[in-house]
């Protein structure tokens, strides 16, 4: 199927995701994404001080997060890698990315 | 469609256990993992290697297909006998942190065999249940230029559908996509409703599309903020001058002041990547010196040595020269 009028989408960072959002674009539970930030191997912006009806914070996510957190995924599903382990790695390639434009 | 050979794939032998399935994965995941290799036909190879184990390290799955696999090459054309699966029950691995793995990281080999029940977050054939699809990923590589106006791009995607009868068909579709101006790279446009259709009466999955830049030696971007190297003569650098610059953003006149070097930046406020905060262009000057290949540039370059006292080891604060 062809579509010839171009979709317009929604620009991530002018709306940022929400932990749902996030837990659904990579595959996880929404268990997984806080546990991670609770951990601090992934960063998100707390909206809200206040907490909802379901006692979870109003978390925000850039477009950074979704990129870190499906390497965070890759990393500890595919070497059996615990999640420290994981974020060591993925701040390294994040390094090393850094440096490379720098050149 | 091809039928795949697991075990060629890890490149081990069709007795392997698990210590032996596992030992080979990580050697090869080692080797082909996207984000640390640079094997050309990483990806590729990355999600055949995760696709075999996936297949080889689960009981059930593995039983299935040695069941279904004996007698056949792999790349051969195959196509499973009907009602092959009787008898065979695969469970999902749910719970954990799920898979995060989507349907396009599978074959069309394993979608036809396991459908998307084979994937370890088990969680499809709910049909009875009502459930979104799940969200896509795919990257999109544009010219700096198009961040600055925006553009269209056509891209195709390939995912895994339920068709009528139920079976899980790939299918091919092609997008046109709208890129909005002042994107940056590595930021990701989401189209609603364009992952994988919803089971059950549940809404589409949604496509996530990450932003990427071409290549190109011109320029460095960080954020908004964009450094174009701009090739000055020596005399525009010295004496100082009026040029003409090519930048993303259409022509531009600039003053290079007088005795500037290479490595000087001037800044161009707000001709950057737009936004509700535009970057700002740099323009690194870099002085790029003429050859001596006629008698005439050698001539200048000789009365300049003999005219001007200059020596670049000597001069404060830079290294001393080399021996």
């Amino acid at each position: 199927m062809t579509s010839y009028n171009p979709i317009s989408g929604v620009l991530i960072d002018d709306v940022a995701l929400t932990i749902d959002e996030l837990a659904r674009a990579c595959a996880v539970e929404r268990t997984w994404i806080r546990q991670h930030v609770e951990d601090g191997f992934l960063s998100c912006t707390v909206m809200l001080l206040v907490e909802d009806a379901n006692d979870e914070p109003h978390w925000k996510f850039a477009s950074r997060e979704l990129v870190r957190a499906r390497k965070l995924i890759a990393f500890e599903r595919d070497f059996d890698a615990n999640p420290e382990l994981a974020a060591l790695l993925v701040d390294l390639l994040e390094e090393i990315a850094e440096l490379k434009r720098r050149l | 469609m091809e039928f795949k050979d697991y075990y060629k794939t890890l490149g081990v032998d069709k007795t392997a256990d698990d210590a032996a399935i596992k030992k080979a994965y990580r050697k090869l995941a080692r080797k082909y993992h996207p984000d640390v290799s640079k094997e050309r036909d990483a990806e590729t190879r990355m999600k055949e290697i995760n696709e075999a184990r996936e297949v080889l390290s689960d009981v059930e799955k593995r039983a299935a297909y040695d069941s279904l696999g004996s007698g056949h090459q792999g790349g051969e054309n195959f196509n499973p006998p009907p009602g092959w699966d009787a008898g065979y029950e695969f469970s999902g691995r749910g719970g954990g942190g799920g898979s995060g793995r989507g349907p396009e990281d599978f074959s069309d080999f394993f979608s036809s065999i396991f459908g998307n029940a084979g994937r370890r977050d088990g969680n499809s054939r709910r049909s009875a249940q009502s459930m979104q699809g799940e969200d896509h990923h795919a990257k999109v590589v544009i010219d700096l230029a198009d961040a600055y106006t925006g553009s269209a791009r056509v891209i195709t995607l390939r995912a895994a559908k339920l068709d009528d009868a139920g079976r899980v068909v790939n299918e091919e579709r092609t997008l046109n996509v709208k890129i909005p101006k002042g994107v940056k790279a590595g930021q990701h446009i989401r189209l609603a409703g364009q992952g994988s259709a919803g089971f059950g009466g549940g809404a589409a999955g949604d496509l996530f599309l990450e932003m990427n830049f071409t290549a190109d030696q011109r320029y460095r971007v960080d954020g908004r903020d964009v450094t174009q190297i701009v090739p000055i003569t020596p005399w525009e650098a010295m004496l100082g001058a009026a040029i003409e610059v090519e930048t993303p953003s259409g022509h531009v006149q600039v003053k290079v002041p007088s005795n500037s070097q290479t490595s000087r930046k001037l800044r161009l406020k707000g001709r950057g990547i737009p936004g509700v905060s535009p970057g700002d262009l740099y323009l690194e000057l870099t002085v790029v010196l003429p050859s001596a290949d006629t008698d005439k540039s050698r001539e200048l370059y000789a009365a300049m040595a003999r005219e001007m006292d200059f020596n670049p080891r000597q001069m404060p604060g830079t290294p001393a020269g080399t021996p």
